[in-house]
C-alpha cells in the first residue's frame, strides 16, 4: 500500500527528519488559507498515487494568491495519469543548493534491505545513476543487525560527503532506515533531498509504500487502507479477498493463481483483449466464488468469461457450486469456459456442466481458450 | 533418491490440526510420504490420519527423529515456527501459506543461511518427487515419474506445466515450487544447481514470470554451470505494469524484471525460450526427454 506524499511526510517529520512546512487543500478557497500561513513562494503538489508526478506536470509553485488559484485550477478534479486529484499539497517553496537522493527497498534476490544514497537526485536520477554509477552508491543491511550511524557514515564518505553536513546527511538517512522498518516498508525513499544554501538538508518528497502483507498488523499505525484504492471494482476484490485488476476489455478472467492468470491473459491478448483479472488465491469457497462471478460479471460489455482453476489447496468442487448457482440465480446470459484440474476433477466438471459451463479437461490453457474464442464466434 | 526429499526424509506438518493441515496431510500419506508428526501448540497427544500431534517441534523431533517439515500455520505465526523448527534441528523447511510479511521473510532467509537449512516457499505448492513423495499440497493426480526437472514461481503453474509433460509421456524427475513473493527463501540458480547434481533429471523446465531478478540470475548461473537443456516459460507478457517499484528499485537491479529482458539474459545463457506451455510438450520430445525415448 502506497502512502500519499502528506501521509509520508508527516511521519518523516515525526521521526526528525526535516519537512517544508505545508497543508492540504481541496479547493482553491482552501489552498490560500494555506498558503498564507506559509508565504510566498510555495509549491502545490497533486496528492495522486502515481510514479513520475512531477513529469506528468502534477507539481507547479505559485509564487502570489493570483498564480496559486489558477495553479489550484489546473490541477484540483483534473486527471494525472488517469487518477483523479482531489487534494493538493501546498507546501512552502525551499532554496535549493543541490538535489540529493536517499531510499532504502528490499532486494528481493538477497533476501535484505539496501540502503541508496547518490549526490544527484531529481526527476531523472535512474538515468544519473546509469551515466555515473560513482555518484550512486549503496549497502545491504543485515535484517537482524540493523543499519546503524557509522552504515550511514561510511555509505554517504563513498559518494564524496564531508564536514558537517556529514552529521547531518547521517541523522536523516539513519531516521529515514527508521520509518522503512517500522512501517515494514518496501520502499521508503526521498527524492530530492534538498541541500540548501545554509547547508542543511529538507525531504522535498517522501515516499513509502507498505508491505500489503503487514497492513493488518500496522493497523492504527498507518492511516487506513481503505483510502488508497482508486478502482471500486478493485476495492471491492480486497474486500472480498482476492486481487482484482480491472482493465479494458471484453473478456473476464478467473483464475487460482497469479501465474496462471498471467498466462490465461497471455494466450486470450494474441486475439482477444481481456476486461479484468480476479485471482482468487488459495481460499477457494462456494461463496467465494459466487462473489467472483459477481464481481468480474459487474463489468459492463462482457462477452464471455475464462475460469481458469486448480484443486491443490482449493476445494473446486465447492467452487463449482458457486459459480453455477450465481449462473442459474441471476440467469447469465454469457458464455462461460472453464478449465479445472486436479483433486476431485471429475465431480468439477460434473457440476459445472449442470450450469451449462462449457468444460474443457485437457491440461494446456491454450485448449480453454480455443474453446473461449469458439463461443464468441471467433474460429 | 531424488532432489530434497530421499528415503530418510521424515516429515513434520506444522499446524497438523488445522482444516488444510489436516486434509493435506492425509493426501501427502496416500501419495507415500514418510508423515512422522504433527505440531499444533495445546493439541499434543492428538492423532491426525494416524499421524502423532505434539505441542512443540523440539517434542516432535526427540520422539521421532523428523528432519524436515511444511507449514500450514496462518501467516502471523509462520516467523516464530519457523524459528521452533530450525532451534529443534530441522534441515529442510517448506513454507506453504501465502501473504506472509516481506520483513519476517527478511528474517527467516538470514536465519536459513546462517544455520544451514534448506527452506522453500513463502507461497509455494511445495516440492513432488513422482513416486516418492511429496511436502506440500501438489495434486498428485497431474504427475508421473520422470526425467525433467521442473521449477515454478508460480504454483498453479507448476500444475500445468507438469501435467502437459504427462500428457506428453514425459514424466517429471522433481517439481519445485519456488514460491511467488518477493523475497523467496531458496533463489532459482541454488534450485537449479540441484537439478544439475541430480543423476535422475535429464532436462529441466524453468517456469518464471515477470518481475524480479530471479530469471536473470538464474541466467548467470545457467551459462557457468548447467550442462543439461533448459527450457524456460515467462508468464506475463501482456500483464499491466504492476506498481513501480520506486526509483530504488531500478537502481538495485538496473533492468531486470520485464519479459523481453528475461527472455534476452536467458537465451543469451543457452535456454530454449517456450512461448506459451503447450510448447513444452514439442520440446521435451525433441530432446529426447519422453520416457520412452
Amino acid at each position: 500500500m502506497r502512502l500519499h506524499e502528506h501521509e509520508a511526510a508527516d511521519i518523516f517529520e515525526k521521526l526528525g527528519i526535516p519537512v517544508p512546512r505545508r497543508g492540504l487543500a481541496s479547493s482553491p478557497e482552501e489552498a490560500r488559507l494555506v498558503a498564507k500561513d506559509l508565504s510566498y513562494p510555495v509549491m502545490v503538489k497533486a496528492q495522486v498515487l502515481v510514479g513520475g508526478r512531477g513529469l506528468a506536470g502534477g507539481i507547479k509553485d505559485a509564487k502570489d494568491e493570483e498564480e496559486l488559484e489558477k495553479v489550484c485550477g489546473q490541477l484540483l478534479g483534473k486527471e494525472i495519469k488517469g487518477l483523479k486529484v482531489e487534494t493538493v499539497l501546498i507546501t512552502q517553496k525551499v532554496p535549493v543548493e543541490r538535489e540529493m537522493y536517499m531510499g532504502i527497498t528490499v532486494d528481493g534476490f538477497e533476501g535484505k534491505p539496501v540502503v541508496i544514497a547518490s549526490m544527484e537526485g531529481g526527476v531523472h536520477i535512474e538515468k544519473a545513476a546509469e551515466k555515473s554509477p560513482g555518484a550512486v552508491a549503496s549497502v545491504s543491511v543485515d535484517p537482524f543487525f540493523g543499519f546503524h550511524p557509522y552504515h550511514a557514515r561510511g555509505l554517504l564518505r563513498q559518494i564524496g560527503m564531508t564536514g558537517p553536513l556529514l552529521g547531518k546527511a547521517t541523522g536523516v538517512l539513519t531516521q529515514l532506515y527508521k520509518a522503512f522498518s517500522r512501517y515494514e516498508a518496501l520502499i521508503c525513499e526521498i527524492n530530492p533531498l534538498a541541500m540548501t544554501p545554509e547547508g542543511s538538508f529538507m525531504a522535498l518528497d517522501a515516499v513509502l509504500e507498505v508491505d500489503d502483507s503487514a497492513v493488518g498488523r500496522l493497523k492504527g499505525v498507518i492511516p487506513d487502507p481503505k483510502t488508497h484504492l482508486e478502482n471500486p471494482l478493485e476495492k471491492k476484490g480486497k474486500e472480498i479477498g482476492v486481487t482484482y485488476l480491472d482493465l479494458d476489455g471484453d473478456i473476464g478472467i478467473i483464475s487460482s493463481g497469479a501465474g496462471l492468470g498471467m498466462t490465461s491473459m497471455d494466450i486470450i491478448g494474441d486475439k482477444l483483449k481481456p476486461a479484468n483479472f480476479l485471482e482468487t488465491g488459495g481460499g477457494i469457497t462456494e461463496e467465494l466464488l459466487y462473489r467472483c462471478m459477481e464481481l468480474v460479471t459487474s463489468k459492463p460489455g462482457l462477452k464471455a468469461l475464462l475460469i481458469n482453476v486448480y484443486g491443490g489447496i482449493n476445494p473446486i468442487h465447492e467452487g463449482a457450486k458457486g459459480v453455477v448457482r450465481f449462473i442459474k440465480e441471476r440467469d447469465l446470459k454469457i458464455p462461460v469456459v472453464a478449465k479445472a484440474l486436479g483433486n476431485r476433477q471429475e465431480e468439477t466438471w460434473e457440476i459445472l456442466r449442470s450450469g451449462g459451463v462449457h468444460v474443457v479437461t485437457e491440461t494446456p490453457t491454450e485448449k480453454a481458450v480455443e474453446k473461449l474464442f469458439e463461443v464468441v464466434g471467433m474460429v | 533418491m531424488g532432489v530434497l526429499i530421499d528415503d530418510n526424509t521424515k516429515v513434520l506438518v506444522q499446524g497438523i490440526t488445522g482444516r488444510i493441515g489436516s486434509v493435506q496431510t492425509k493426501w501427502m500419506l496416500e501419495y507415500g510420504t514418510n508423515v512422522v508428526a504433527g505440531v499444533t501448540p495445546g493439541k499434543g497427544g492428538a492423532e491426525v490420519h494416524g499421524v502423532p500431534v505434539f505441542d512443540t517441534a523440539e517434542e516432535a523431533v526427540r520422539e521421532t527423529g523428523a528432519n524436515a517439515s511444511v507449514f500450514f500455520v496462518p501467516a502471523p505465526f509462520v516467523l516464530d515456527a519457523f524459528y521452533e523448527n530450525v532451534d529443534a534441528g530441522i534441515k529442510f523447511i517448506v513454507i506453504v501459506p501465502e501473504h506472509i510479511p516481506v520483513h519476517d521473510v527478511m528474517k527467516m532467509k538470514e536465519t536459513a543461511r546462517r544455520s544451514g537449512v534448506v527452506a522453500l516457499g513463502p507461497t509455494t505448492p511445495g516440492i513432488l518427487v513422482p513416486g516418492k513423495g511429496k511436502l506440500g499440497i501438489m495434486p498428485a493426480s497431474l504427475f508421473a515419474p520422470g526425467k525433467v526437472a521442473i521449477v515454478s514461481r508460480s504454483g498453479t503453474l507448476s500444475y500445468e506445466f507438469a501435467g502437459i509433460l504427462s500428457d506428453n509421456g514425459a514424466g517429471q524427475s522433481v517439481v519445485v515450487g519456488m514460491g511467488a513473493d518477493p523475497v523467496v527463501l531458496m533463489n532459482l540458480p541454488e534450485i537449479l544447481k540441484l537439478f544439475e547434481e541430480d543423476k535422475h533429471t535429464h532436462g529441466m523446465i524453468i517456469v518464471g514470470e515477470v518481475g524480479g531478478a530471479q530469471e536473470e540470475m538464474a541466467a548467470e548461473f545457467i551459462a557457468a554451470h548447467v550442462t543439461k537443456p533448459v527450457a524456460a516459460y515467462i508468464a506475463g507478457k501482456l500483464s499491466p505494469p504492476g506498481k513501480r517499484m520506486g526509483h530504488a528499485g531500478a537502481i538495485v537491479r538496473g533492468k531486470a524484471g520485464t519479459v523481453q529482458g528475461k527472455h534476452e539474459a536467458l537465451q543469451k545463457a543457452g535456454v530454449h525460450i517456450l512461448a506459451s506451455p503447450i510448447e513444452a510438450g514439442h520440446w521435451v520430445k525433441k530432446h529426447g526427454l519422453a520416457n520412452n525415448a
